[in-house]
């Protein structure tokens, strides 16, 4: 029984950017929003879109990306047929190899998507926030009876050296692909979201494994050599939100626009596209007397004595009498103890911030740095961490770290 | 693989007491009663269960047991989905004359088949209206070194309000007990007493070979009730051991303690000891995290995943979302799922059921001894 379209989602980057909160995970599992980790985002957007059938291509630090996707139920993808598979590196007769680039992950596959003999293959990328209707890609993808579609959004003309760009002409076939161009010749960003014809995607995957000198990447190789033969391709445009998590200040970002999402675009109150996650099964959040909570996103377990501002707090975050949370984002199990100040800041999974110690800043003109303090650390009582510190190692009471 | 000697299977009677609270199972069951902001009662013994290995667990749904069916589904979030044993449901068999459940013993009789094909050497009945994070291998460990026939849970508390001002017999039995050495040598049906009784939590465990005889014999002779009709004449005969329970309880006798054991949980004290054991399991809605936007007041809540809060809110709980716009105060209020609260609405001491909507401006009150309930999808 063959699959129209499955998915194939590249998570195996190590998110190094984000340093002292991918130590010890890979970056899509990096937790967001609250009660999400970033790869609920391509995962409910894959089952919303009606594909139930995905690969999870994992390298760098898998065991709690593992743990968190288990059988997939969270998502129902839970399936007789199809659901979801963790595809690590694996040995074979002839040898084994890690995967030497985005491309040579999927060729490593092959067999994997021959299983379901799909007419059509999406990639996806495990490090973006976006809400995305991918049977709408499909569609368009079909209409323009392409071989190959990529996601773009239009981006400021002054950014768009930043990007990979596409080139196309009016009818959105691609006539060129300029990767981070001095000067951009278009302002249609990829996104790193295509479609592929399978049978295209696997003579080129073929074709790329061949060639010694390819570096096996979909930009820097697959999307060239397309190009070079004259493929139909076409840029799908996209213009919802969308946002690439991969630096602390994004990331940071990303989860304050949620607190905003009138203006953001980014409404995790859809009834119509909801974002699925693994629960955390903990009872509803307090917030006691005494406690403020002002414009804020609270899950279960949480227990409020402080005050919070503007912050968001995963669950089972514990703020103590006194302390005060602003423009703040509190993963999960995290203890802020009486009298701490808590600001503009990332604050990972089960820290203690000891007795009024100080995280962060407040913005002033000469410093915006979001202070980042990794997963398990213990920030001592009345110790200092500074706007720009990135803290993943204990730091003792009365301690400064900058 | 069936653990031999100390294993047990779970029954569940859903139903029980349902009289005491005619106003929150209009729509359901005693078990499907909203609790705590985010559960259902049944939740609290099917996640003791569970973690006391009890994977084996019957369900005698009787009446208005849709809302049940949901709730629980195949029994996956409390990982029930098993191959041997997992999650049954055994509403009355509809025969020619269908005829409900009316005691334990006409309702086990229609699994006796069953009983009898399983492997577990115990059995656990309970009811659903009590409230507890139990532990139900200390008392599976008691009951099999008191070399008991019976043991029965109970707990040391003045008997409730409602049941002492009930007039006749029609909202049910409860039981208390006489007790020497913790054997139980007198069962009291709805008794009067004034003062601290060991009251029963209705909690048995029996080896499940003397159960399925118990009931043949009982059914036989056309009696009904477990306690009144078949315990109690044979109190002498019988080693019916009682089991003290000091762990943190709530049982729901009416609408006052419902309130009342909703609002004890804004207290840390007893949020903790109720949930200082094992996680309790309720189905996932995949809410989002609750928002505070600019202008909310909160103070002393409890409140659910999935809410949208503007207004200001006081001593409350509030399931899963929960609307309360711009404006509007809430206080001491049980919310239930997806009620709203409309801009500059004023509402104190009610309980508002599921889907339940205050119009923008309305004022609506009740009072501390006597909060108003709110039926389902109502739009005041």
């Amino acid at each position: 029984m063959a699959k129209e379209m499955i998915a194939m989602l590249l998570a195996g980057g190590q998110g190094s950017r984000l340093y002292a909160l991918t130590e010890k995970l890979a970056k899509p599992a990096v937790p967001f929003g609250g009660k999400y980790r970033i790869i609920d985002f391509p995962l409910s957007n894959c089952v919303n879109s009606g594909i139930d059938t995905v690969g999870i291509l994992t390298q760098y630090q898998p065991l709690v990306l593992n743990e968190y996707i288990g059988n997939g139920q969270p998502w129902d993808l839970d399936r007789l047929y199809g659901g979801v598979h963790v595809l690590p590196p694996y040995q074979k007769a002839s040898g084994s190899d890690w995967y030497k680039g985005t491309a040579n992950a999927i060729y490593q596959n092959i067999s994997f998507i021959e299983r379901y003999d799909p007419q059509y293959v999406i990639i996806l990328s495990g490090d973006q926030i976006c809400k995305q209707d991918y049977s709408d890609f499909l569609k368009f993808h079909k209409e323009k009876n392409a071989e190959f579609s990529v996601a773009v959004m239009e981006v400021p003309w002054e950014e768009a050296s930043r990007f990979g760009l596409m080139v196309a002409d009016k009818d959105d076939r691609i006539t060129e692909f300029q990767e981070k161009p001095k000067n951009p010749k278009s302002n249609l960003a990829s996104m790193g979201i295509y479609i592929f014809n399978w049978d295209i995607l696997r003579k080129y995957l073929e074709e790329d494994e061949a060639d010694a000198n390819s570096e096996n990447d979909f930009g820097n190789n697959i999307i060239p050599n397309l190009l070079k033969d004259n493929r139909r391709m076409y840029a799908y445009h996209f213009n919802g939100y969308w946002k690439d998590v991969g630096t602390i200040s994004s990331l940071w970002e990303a989860n304050m626009e949620i607190l905003d999402p009138e203006h953001s675009g980014i409404n995790l109150f859809d009834e119509d596209w909801k974002i699925y996650s693994r629960n955390s099964g903990m009872t509803g959040h307090k917030v006691s007397a005494g406690g403020v909570v002002e414009n804020s996103m609270i899950t279960d377990g949480c227990r409020i004595k402080g005050e919070v501002k503007h912050s968001i707090l995963f669950a089972g975050v514990r703020v103590e009498e006194g302390a005060v949370i602003e423009d703040a984002v509190v993963m999960g199990g995290t203890v802020i103890k009486a009298g701490a100040t808590v600001k503009h800041c990332i604050v990972a999974e089960n820290v203690t911030i000891g007795e009024n110690a100080v995280v962060g800043a407040m913005p002033t003109e000469e410093e915006n740095g979001v202070a980042t303090v990794g997963a398990g650390v213990t920030i001592g009582d009345n110790a200092k961490v500074g706007p720009k510190a990135m803290v993943n190692k204990n730091v003792g009471g009365g301690e400064e770290e900058w | 693989m069936v653990r031999s000697n100390t294993s047990a299977l779970g029954i569940i009677f859903p139903n029980s007491y349902d009289a005491l609270v005619p106003d929150l199972v209009n729509v359901r069951l005693m078990a499907s009663i909203p609790f705590a902001s985010r559960y259902r009662l049944i939740d609290f013994i099917l996640s003791s269960m569970t973690h006391c290995d009890i994977n084996n667990i019957s369900v005698m749904v009787n009446n208005n047991y849709h809302s049940l069916m949901d709730h629980l589904d195949s029994g996956r979030e409390w990982d029930l989905v098993r191959k041997n044993g997992g999650l049954h449901i055994f509403p009355p068999f509809m025969e020619k004359s269908a005829k409900p459940y009316v005691g334990r013993v006409g309702a086990l009789s229609n699994i006796l088949d069953f009983l009898r094909d399983e492997k577990e050497k115990y059995v656990v009945i309970t009811d659903t209206n009590i409230v507890v994070n139990f532990d139900f291998d200390d008392m599976i460990r008691a009951h099999i070194e008191s070399g008991a026939d019976v043991t029965i849970a109970y707990n040391e508390q003045e008997l409730p309000e409602s049941f002492l001002k009930s007039q006749a017999n029609d909202l049910g039995y409860y039981y208390t007990f006489g007790l020497e050495k913790g054997r139980i040598r007198k069962i009291y049906v709805n008794a009067k007493d004034a003062g601290v009784q060991n009251v029963s939590m209705n909690m048995f465990v029996v080896e499940r070979e003397l159960l399925i005889d118990m009931i043949n014999t009982a059914f036989v002779r056309g009696q009904e009730y477990f306690e009144r009709d078949v315990l109690l004449p044979q109190l002498d005969k019988l080693n019916v051991q009682a089991y003290k329970y000091e762990g943190y309880i709530a049982r729901i006798c009416d609408m006052k303690s419902y309130f009342d054991e909703n609002m004890k949980l804004l207290d840390d004290y007893n949020l903790d000891a109720l949930f200082s054991g094992g996680p309790i399991y309720t189905k996932i809605r995949d809410d989002n995290p609750t928002r505070y936007i600019e202008g909310a007041k909160v103070q002393n809540v409890m409140v659910a995943d999935g809410c949208v809060i503007e207004g200001e809110v006081e001593n409350s709980i509030l399931f899963r979302g929960v609307r309360v716009a711009k404006g509007a105060k809430v206080r001491n209020c049980i919310l239930m799922q997806d009620t709203v609260v409309e801009a500059g609405a004023n509402v104190e001491y009610l309980v508002m059921d599921k889907n339940v909507t205050i119009t923008a401006g309305k004022d609506m009150k009740g009072t501390s001894t006597y909060p108003v309930y709110i039926g389902k999808f109502q739009v005041v």
